[in-house]
């Protein structure tokens, strides 16, 4: 059991969180990166198609963040949409300089492709690896800084006195020792909470465990109703299609063959926004055009030299999980759950209502993608707000307050680890409850939505909670006990879930990802606001936040 | 049977008996080898470290004399088989490459099909599939038994698998244990027999590359093998002509694994006699070979 | 399908010996390895321990061996490996120390990563804007990139079995993936370092690293890039390049590899140390009639081969050059 004390302390090293203690350092704090993973293990590996940026001279970042706003369905706050596209150009530049091998045009610039719901071709990437390509450098960069990096470590609570956030109880995986890490400022960047769903493109350590540590700080969360719900996930296993093979023409096609986009989004076809794709997807599987529960996107006709250029790992995943060789034959896909829009209110500068704490990347909501989040304007965000928060932390902790947490915390910690560790077995277990959440959820808060399943999957996971209190953990070890992660995983989860189901209740109108069969329309009179949630011993407390407009006033959305 | 004959440099070289012995059991398998005397070393992995193309161009000359005699070409060294396969495999893909490769092969009136390929194979898959091993065994006039025998296939005919043909032969990592048990010896594996003999570094890091044939040779002297037998002449190097000195890292006392090159085992089951395969001309003495054989 | 896993379980709390365990399950037929085993975690034995995440061969978490090879676990399907019913053998990394059962402690790994000082080091002020190279500069670069560091190469590598100081594939992979960039200016202090020994040169070109890399990132080839690119570059203070250096010569000479001579050469000609530290196996290979004819055997056709040596010899590129560090 030990104490640790840093200026800056930065939960979750994916984009977000590396690129905040990079910031941090620069701004002349001692930093330290906690991480339940190695950090490029992260999840930003799974963001293929790239990262939006208004770099080419004929662009212009008002031209983003208009279709940014628009995507958003004009719940993104304009003021933080202002700054994430004003700052895209010169961050993704930087991320060139650093060594991203960005795809070039024929003169050596950057190239780009096209991405859903723009108006025009400004998205950056390496192949359809673009994340997996920027969490690596980005790594290359903390080793080149010598960065302090707690790896595999698990955060289990935050330390909150006197109503500032002042540092994380923490369990070292490998050893299995609890200890307290200290910090003038903690930067929350733990990524989304997509496990709550199953199945979901996202990776099993995506289990909103910072959503939920904050909100259990008493921080408030804010849109946890818009889930994005992906165009294109795979049959059976749900991994993620990149959007990129639309952007580079690829179609989607129903049973008979037909590009059906054409009845939904005549303009932008294939590339209208996120949501509006799901749906029409979603509409042709209902209503008997699907084959299997699934649609296709038929990328015959790109031709090997593309696929081989810019969708490789794509016809990897083609071929290793449904034996489907992109170049030959369409593949089955369906929309799948993949971010949450929501997560802990921030301003533009990362800062949380709760003193001293901060968030950055899916975990926060700033809110930059309001009601649905274009394609590559996630890792944008983890970059721009990742590097703002670490700026801001480091500035706040340079007359951050002095007296730092003892090392109860952790006799704390321990003993309700121990107590957890000795719950009798009842014969329920972490993974029936676990995967029951998923269901529920993927079948009740899905792509289109009604009072009355939204109200039975609130009860559903109310009742799931109850089982959690009282579901046990098998494995009683100290080394790399997984098992009890996983518990603790499961009650992030859990609460999550409730959130989503209350703020989903809540908003009486449809908007973005967030669509009412019961109130198919937008309603600006009377729900052009977020929905906040907030933390209190009998369950969230709902509140409101109001959107912020600078200069484009709300219109109907058509693509 | 007939085929184009590439007997690589080091059984022209250091293993005079590894040719001695293949020209000998050839005819009496009823197999007729034309030698490409004037054909060139393949660069054994080591030109290309250089020159990339400059090795594809060498292999491609060897090719060529072997598509004039419109023959299949055969080798007798893992290591040969590996970079001839890849370099099939670069030329087939770069069109461009193998032009520009043959408008030099020209001015010796050599040409190489890239596209329609050549039929590259080493002696023991020749033996697999070609020969088949039912033939083989009818050829057998002295079985093998009670000679325990190990594999030891060297990297380059084993790796990596989609170049070396896998695809269309997924057993071309068996065909030693085929033809061990086929001869009528009996077979013995070991962890190693798959793994590196530790040759190519034997001049940059001798005790590692020493370190590595005394653990194989290790390994298969625990699992009771009396000789191991390969087809590579350079692993042959490194696990006879070091064995000496690897002894020194060996976890066993008493290390004495005679190594066979594969022809020098077909031979001694066709009732060849040992010193006509030049049996005794290794540096680890065969005669615990001998003695299995005549006990 | 019922699959049938044998797990090596390791405790360290236990103070026991690692052991097999067999487990069985109900399984998809599409079901991969890793399914199988988040399968024994969840509903049969929650004190299995491995490191999985992205399901999706992406996050280099799930690398362990499997039936002796290593392999990504989310991306080896079980009907590959095993008929109904045949067992799947299923172990941690190898060349690394095991933390608990099927979690190898990486830390070894990252520290040879680190040595190859992985990141970019361009010269001159940073442009303005983004560095101009060509699109065929960073798409070969593509092939190093898509190493998502799951540590299979490693597992595997026949050097780091002998020798655990070797950087081994994935570090010098990773090296490449600098020595190769453009817009990096510090090549030759990089292939200086990396020929040092237990660098570029201990590799015995085994290729099982090209064989088990799940991400096709033939580490062997990037490592065999900057072999070229270091003797390229002129440094032949060491034997591996003199080796290289002295192969080609020779066999330049003679149409064929001259065996006497390789080793002399490759010890430097005038390296009466380097030489005499070959007498040993000498007087052996004399004795048993193997040693390699000191005149050496010369083809006809040498002189086609010369010019084939002449013709693409010197044409290999060393490390990549940037072409502008200018922006628009």
């Amino acid at each position: 059991m030990a104490v640790f004390q840093h200026d800056v302390l930065i939960i979750g090293a994916g984009l977000a969180g590396m690129r905040a203690g990079l910031s941090a350092q620069a701004a002349g704090a001692d930093v330290a990166i906690i991480s339940k993973v190695h950090p490029v293990r992260s999840h930003s590996n799974a963001a293929q198609g790239g990262i939006n940026a208004a770099v080419d001279e004929d662009d212009t970042w008002e031209d983003h963040a208009f279709d940014t706003v628009k995507g958003s369905d004009y719940l993104g706050d304009q003021d933080a949409i202002e700054v994430l596209c004003s700052e895209a150009g010169g961050e993704v530049l930087a991320l060139e300089r650093m060594g991203v091998i960005f795809h070039r045009d024929e003169t050596g610039h950057l190239g780009s492709r096209a991405f859903g719901g723009q108006q025009r071709a400004r998205t950056y990437f390496v192949g359809d690896i673009t994340g997996q390509a920027l969490l690596h450098v980005m790594y290359e960069q903390l080793i080149k800084q010598g960065l302090r990096i707690y790896e595999e470590w698990f955060v289990t609570e935050l330390i909150v006195e006197d109503g500032s956030c002042k540092g994380a109880v923490v369990i070292d995986i490998t050893s299995g020792q609890m200890h307290v890490i200290g910090a003038k400022a903690v930067i929350m960047a733990t990524g989304g909470a997509g496990r709550v769903y199953e199945p979901s493109t996202n990776a099993l350590i995506c289990t909103g465990d910072g959503i939920s540590l904050a909100y259990r700080a008493g921080a408030p969360m804010m849109d946890m109703e818009m889930v994005q719900f992906h165009p294109t996930t795979l049959k059976g296993s749900g991994v993620l299609i990149t959007e990129g093979a639309r952007g580079d023409g690829a179609y989607l096609i129903n049973a008979d063959g037909d590009r059906f986009m054409e009845k939904y989004a005549p303009n932008m076809m294939e590339l209208a926004s996120r949501d509006v794709v799901s749906r029409s997807e979603q509409t042709e599987i209902n209503e008997g055009r699907g084959v299997d529960g699934c649609v296709f996107l038929d990328m015959r006709h790109l031709g090997m030299d593309l696929i081989r250029e810019r969708l490789w790992q794509i016809r990897e995943i083609g071929i290793d999980f449904v034996g489907v060789d992109i170049v030959k034959e369409p593949i089955p896909i369906l929309p799948g759950m993949h971010y949450i829009m929501g997560g802990i209110k921030t301003d533009v500068w990362g800062r949380t209502p709760l003193d001293g704490l901060y968030a950055a990347g899916e975990t926060a909501c700033v809110s930059v993608h309001g009601a649905n989040r274009l394609g590559a304007n996630s890792l944008l965000d983890t970059i721009v707000f990742g590097k703002r928060s670490g700026y801001d932390a480091a500035e706040r902790s340079k007359n951050g307050h002095a007296t730092m947490p003892g090392e109860d915390y952790a006799v704390e910690g321990e003993k309700k680890i121990r107590a957890l560790l000795d719950r009798p077995l009842n014969g329920d277990r972490v993974a029936k409850i676990r995967l029951d959440l998923g269901k529920v959820m993927n079948e009740k808060v899905q792509v289109f939505r009604n009072e009355d399943q939204l109200k039975s999957a609130l009860e559903d996971v109310r009742a799931l909670k109850k089982r959690y209190d009282t579901v046990g953990v098998e494995a009683k070890g100290k080394v790399f006990n997984t098992d009890l992660l996983f518990h603790i995983e499961l009650g992030f989860m859990l609460e999550c879930a409730e959130m989503v189901c209350l703020s989903s209740i809540e908003r009486k109108e449809s908007r973005g990802a967030h669509y009412r069969v019961d109130y198919p329309t937008r309603d600006d009179a009377n729900w052009l606001h977020h929905i906040t949630c907030s933390y209190t011993p009998g369950g969230p407390q709902l509140g409101t936040a109001p959107v912020t407009i600078t200069r484009w006033e709300p219109q109907e959305r058509k693509y | 049977m007939r085929y184009a004959f590439w007997p690589g440099c080091v059984s022209k070289g250091a293993a005079p008996e590894l040719y001695t012995s293949m020209v000998r059991v050839a005819p009496e398998l009823g197999i007729e080898l034309v030698e490409l005397y004037d054909g060139n070393c393949t660069g054994a992995g080591v030109i290309s470290e250089h020159s990339m193309e400059t090795a594809d161009a060498l292999n491609a000359r060897n090719f060529a004399m072997a598509q004039r005699l419109d023959l299949p070409l055969m080798n007798i060294c893992s290591t040969c088989q590996g970079v001839q396969s890849m370099a099939q495999n670069r030329m087939r893909k770069n069109s461009k490459l193998a032009e520009e490769i043959n408008l030099t092969l020209a001015e010796e009136g050599l040409h190489y099909d890239a596209e329609a390929g050549l039929d590259v194979k080493n002696f023991l898959w020749v033996l697999v599939e070609d020969y088949g091993l039912d033939r083989l065994k009818s050829m057998i006039k002295k079985p093998l038994t009670g000679l325990k025998a190990g594999p030891f296939y060297g990297c380059y005919i084993l790796r990596p698998e989609p170049i070396l043909g896998f695809d269309e032969h997924p057993d071309r990592d068996k065909y030693l244990e085929f033809v061990i048990e086929a001869l009528g010896a009996t077979l013995i594996t070991y962890e190693g027999q798959d793994k590196c003999c530790g040759f190519p570094i034997l001049t940059i890091n001798k005790q590692n590359s020493l370190t590595m044939a005394a653990n194989h040779l290790s390994e298969a002297q625990q699992e009771g093998a009396d000789c191991l037998v390969t087809p590579c002449p350079l692993c042959h190097l490194n696990l006879d002509a070091q064995q000496p000195d690897a002894a020194k890292y060996a976890s066993v006392n008493g290390l004495e694994v005679p190594i066979l090159h594969l022809p020098q085992l077909i031979g001694l089951a066709l009732g060849i006699s040992p010193e006509e395969l030049r049996v005794n001309r290794h540096v680890v003495s065969s005669r615990k070979v001998l003695a299995a054989l005549s006990s | 399908m019922q699959v049938k896993l044998k797990v090596k379980r390791f405790d360290p709390e236990s103070g026991e010996e690692p052991y097999y365990q067999q487990y069985s399950v109900e399984m998809p037929e599409t079901a991969t390895v890793l399914d199988a085993l988040i399968e024994v975690r969840e509903y049969h034995d929650g004190s299995l321990s491995l490191r999985c995440s992205c399901r999706s061969a992406i996050c280099g978490s799930c690398a362990m061996r499997i039936n002796g090879r290593a392999r990504l676990a989310c991306k080896t399907s079980v009907r590959s490996l095993a008929e109904e019913g045949e067992e799947i053998l299923v172990e941690p990394a190898g060349n690394m120390p095991t933390i608990k059962d099927l979690v190898a402690d990486m830390a070894p790994f990252w520290d040879k990563v680190r040595a190859v000082k992985p990141w970019l080091q361009p010269s001159g002020p940073p442009p303005e804007r983004e560095y101009v190279v060509p699109n065929e500069a960073m798409q070969a670069l593509g092939e190093v990139m898509n190493c998502i560091m799951c540590g299979a190469c490693v597992s595997d590598c026949t050097s780091l079995e002998v020798d655990k100081t070797f950087l081994g594939p994935a570090a010098l992979a990773k090296a490449w993936r600098f020595v190769g960039d453009p817009r990096d200016a510090q090549d030759l202090s990089r292939l200086r370092e990396y020929s040092e020994p237990s660098g570029i040169w201990d590799c015995t070109r085994c290729n099982i690293c090209v064989q088990v890399c799940p991400k096709d990132v033939k580490p062997m080839d990037q490592i065999l890039k900057l072999r070229a690119a270091a003797v390229h570059e002129g440094i032949r203070n060491n034997n591996g390049s003199r080796h290289t250096l002295a192969f080609v010569e020779l066999v330049n000479a003679n149409g064929r590899l001259d065996e006497f001579r390789l080793p002399i050469f490759t010890e430097g000609k005038f390296n009466i140390i380097g030489q005499l530290s070959y007498l040993p196996s000498a007087p052996r290979m004399i004795r048993s009639g193997k040693m390699p004819p000191v005149f050496p055997h010369k083809i006809s056709g040498v002189k086609h081969v010369k010019r084939i040596f002449k013709q693409f010899g010197e044409r290999e590129p060393g490390p990549a050059k940037l072409v502008s560090a200018g922006g628009h």
